[in-house]
């Protein structure tokens, strides 16, 4: 419920969904939907209340983008043709329907995937083939007014963006990405880059192992 | 089948299930173009926002629930989230123009045909309370994603009247709403 929350609060949860927010302010209501349920309940009465105003916006034909969506998204048919690639990405399929079979059966603990790490900071990625989480598990957060930003890219490909990582762990609904793609982090301004490719310098990456 | 066909699709797309997601884009598709083309008033920026709005929802659809509200709403959320991070984002000189540019924005087909067809209902309504002026802000900040210094200077009020009108509207209508 809403209603326990100060009338403050909802009115900048109100504000949030509005858009009356400036970038920094944005930023910070993000996050606190993120670490606060009340004020994430708030958000999405707002969403809810207002979305009567959703009939306001005409349709517009839209191209059709779905293949470089996908190509973004499931980039497994554009790796390179190379002999033992193919067989490396098709072993790492098998291995993820076999993770996932598991999974149905009886939840297992999810493995890691992959470690970043360098100059004192180390992120953990662990998969249960549904999806990532990544913790920090040495080091620190980025410095005031910036933030961590976690990125996948697969052969060829440009990258996705993740999510932030901030303290707590980042969990992400994100199949095991096959072997041969590469995470990587990047540092952002709060709130994260908003151009959908990194715009600070990449501190960390690994590549998916076999 | 519930009686919401984009919110079977988002919890089959939640499920990973590829040919849901193709599905969701052609139903989905232009009415979220239709969004960002108000929001960014840019195709190019559109389209590219389209896709990582796209991204966004494959990567995303386990955390919508059917039962908090409709499938169209969150998508339309989503999008309007990113439109307004982009639209945040840009310069000083470009939000200046943007303001420039919505001030001689007409009011678009859709919003005339809503109001005519009372398609949203209750909201109307709720709208109909307020001062023109200020409903006028209301939708502007939602559908165009105006700034309150967009919207100060879209109305030639100074930016703390503009906050307490809007702060005085959002109340009546939550309100008007929650009845």
């Amino acid at each position: 419920m809403t209603d326990t929350l100060p009338d403050d609060d909802d009115l900048l949860a109100a504000e949030y969904v509005l858009g009356l927010a400036d970038a920094p302010a944005r930023a910070t209501a993000e996050a606190r939907v993120k670490r606060d349920p009340q004020f994430a309940a708030a958000v999405a009465a707002w969403e809810n209340r207002l979305g009567g105003l959703n009939d306001g916006y005409d349709d517009a034909p839209a191209p059709n983008l779905l293949p470089q969506i996908e190509a973004r998204l499931f980039p497994v048919a554009r790796l390179p043709k190379r002999g033992w690639f193919r067989l490396a990405a098709g072993a790492a399929v098998a291995a993820a329907l076999a993770v996932a079979v598991v999974v149905t059966q009886a939840p297992t603990p999810p493995a890691v995937l992959a470690t970043l790490t360098g100059a004192g900071l180390t992120y953990e990625v662990r998969s249960d083939g549904q999806r990532l989480q990544i913790t920090r598990v040495a080091g620190t957060a980025a410095p005031a007014g910036q933030v961590h930003e976690l990125w996948i890219i697969a052969p060829g490909a440009a990258p996705v963006a993740l999510g932030l990582l901030g303290d707590a762990p980042l969990d992400v609904t994100y199949p095991t990405p096959p072997a041969g793609w590469v995470m990587a982090v990047s540092v952002e301004p709060s709130g994260g880059s908003t151009t959908g490719t990194p715009t600070g310098p990449v501190i960390l990456t690994a590549e998916i192992g076999l | 089948m519930s009686d919401d066909p984009v919110s079977d699709l988002l919890t089959r797309v939640a499920a990973q299930d590829r040919a849901a997601f193709r599905e969701l884009y052609a139903a989905a598709s232009s009415k979220l173009m239709g969004v960002l083309l108000r929001m960014l008033r840019e195709r190019a920026e559109a389209e590219d926002a389209l896709q990582e709005v796209f991204t966004r929802v494959w990567l995303r659809a386990g955390r919508f629930d059917g039962a908090k509200g409709r499938g169209m709403t969150w998508l339309i959320a989503v999008t309007r989230n990113l439109a307004l991070d982009r639209l945040r984002a840009r310069t000083e000189t470009q939000a200046d123009e943007d303001a420039a540019e919505a001030i001689v924005d007409p009011t678009p087909t859709a919003e005339r045909r809503m109001i005519a067809l009372g398609e949203a209902g209750r909201i109307i309504e709720c709208f109909d309370q307020l001062d023109p002026a200020r409903a006028d802000a209301v939708r502007g900040a939602y559908l165009s994603g105006l700034s309150y210094a967009d919207l100060a200077a879209r109305h030639a009020v100074p930016l703390n009247t503009m906050r307490t009108w809007l702060r005085r509207s959002l109340v009546s209508l939550r309100e008007c709403l929650d009845k």
